[in-house]
């Protein structure tokens, strides 16, 4: 179907309105004369998008966020936990650090409570070079013990928790010791029904025992357990001291041995003093 | 093509001031212009069996002046000029090919573009942004008449 052309008088409205409009546009770009409409329409539009999010989209999103919300509290729990554990990581190495084992009123207590004078005297390290301790063949350590005791210690054998470090050979101000794996210190040891003097060489954690095949024909494993013999009367016997390393032939009939130690005297501050036996 | 009811050409015009608000500013940066709102009103003028008043082309450009923040009176006058040129050549028009129908329309939307900028953006006013709108608002309606004879194409084979 065929339009019909516009007539005069549609053409004369048409004039007028784009006249009208030219008028409207002078008027709102000279004067700003329509703003109170724009901004009417703009705040209904806001309020518009506004109430229309609060009543389709956020209902929506609240659905979803129920439906999501049990897996975010699993995840949440597991993030929990883990910051919980380096809390109590945290928390465990400034106790041992500064509270606790700082606080020699609670050990004292501690120490009569419990009557640990009669097995052995609680002391706290006082110095420890650990840079030497690492570096060097002189392994020192100088301890300090609670309850001060009118007893001779040189001699007496060191121990904390997992076994024997040293033994007490200076008491000046602190009582000075000599590890195991100091260069100049020497432990008996054995192991089934074979003897050995093992002796440090500065190296941290190790100490060495070379036997001739001659003497000792049975062949060293690794891992086998070696225990303080007893001799020399300065350690008690049968404590363990460690188990076997690496084994090294130095020649056709010598055996060259190392013992890694069980005892680390970097593990504690807080050690245990022996009387002499 | 009919007639389309007021309402409905007060909605399609709103959701396409919408679109076109989002497409613009990522379209500029490539110094293309599409006024969609522009083209789908004369499209639906075009599309009409009757004339469509001066006064309805007014009051819809006033109606897309508020819903676009442009300046009152310059979408109702544009509007009113294209309204009045389709019904003065809407018989003229059925002796042209798509492609010129294409063309007019492109030209359209670049005077449409122009004088808008005039009002609007003089300060930036660029022929290197009309240019660019006129090739690709042509390309762009070549494009979809072709695809559209192609679809009723395939519709009247089955």
């Amino acid at each position: 179907m065929s339009r019909v052309a516009p007539t005069r008088g549609s053409k004369t409205i048409s004039f007028l309105l784009i006249s009208f409009s030219a008028l409207l546009l002078y008027l709102d770009t000279t004067y700003k004369s329509f703003e109170g409409i724009k901004n009417t329409y703009k705040s209904f539009e806001i309020s518009t998008s506004y109430v229309l999010k609060k009543l389709a989209i956020d209902p929506i999103l609240y659905i979803y966020e129920i439906s999501s919300y049990k897996a975010y509290l699993i995840k949440e729990n597991k993030e929990l936990r883990l910051a919980l554990d380096e809390s109590h990581l945290a928390n465990f190495i400034i106790s041992k650090d500064s509270n606790f084992f700082a606080n020699d009123q609670l050990i004292e207590a501690f120490i009569i409570k419990n009557g640990l004078d009669d097995i052995f005297h609680l002391a706290k390290i006082k110095f420890f070079d650990t840079q030497l301790y690492f570096c060097c063949s002189q392994h020192r350590v100088f301890i300090e013990i609670f309850n001060k005791p009118s007893i001779e210690f040189i001699g007496s054998p060191v121990i904390n928790s997992s076994g024997i470090l040293g033994q007490i050979i200076h008491n000046n101000n602190f009582l000075e010791v000599l590890l195991l794996t100091d260069e100049s210190h020497v432990i008996p040891v054995e192991s089934e029904n074979y003897f050995c003097n093992a002796e440090g060489n500065g190296t941290t954690g190790k100490i060495y025992c070379t036997y001739s095949t001659l003497l000792w024909p049975e062949e060293i494993k690794q891992g086998q357990k070696f225990f303080s013999s007893g001799m020399g009367g300065v350690y008690p016997r049968g404590l363990l001291i460690g188990t076997v390393g690496e084994i090294k032939k130095i020649d056709e009939s010598i055996i060259r041995f190392e013992i890694d130690l069980i005892a680390d005297p970097l593990q504690e501050n807080i050690l245990g003093v022996l009387e002499n036996l | 093509m009919n007639n389309v009811s007021i309402p409905k050409v007060i909605l399609i015009l709103f959701i396409v001031d919408y679109i076109e608000s989002i497409t613009a500013p990522i379209l500029i940066q490539a110094f293309i212009n599409i006024p969609l709102t522009f083209l789908v009103f004369s499209f639906v003028v075009y599309r009409s069996n009757s004339n469509p008043g001066s006064i309805f082309a007014f009051f819809i450009g006033l109606y897309v002046d508020i819903i676009s923040d442009s300046p009152i009176g310059l979408n109702a006058m544009l509007f009113c000029i294209m309204s009045h040129l389709i019904n003065s050549y809407s018989n003229t028009f059925r002796l042209f090919s798509y492609f010129q129908i294409c063309l007019f329309f492109s030209a359209s939307s670049l005077f449409f573009i122009g004088f808008k900028n005039l009002f609007i953006n003089i300060e930036n006013f660029s022929y290197l942004e009309l240019i660019t709108s006129f090739i690709f608002n042509s390309f762009l309606l070549i494009t979809l008449s072709i695809s559209r004879f192609n679809f009723l194409r395939n519709i009247s084979r089955r």
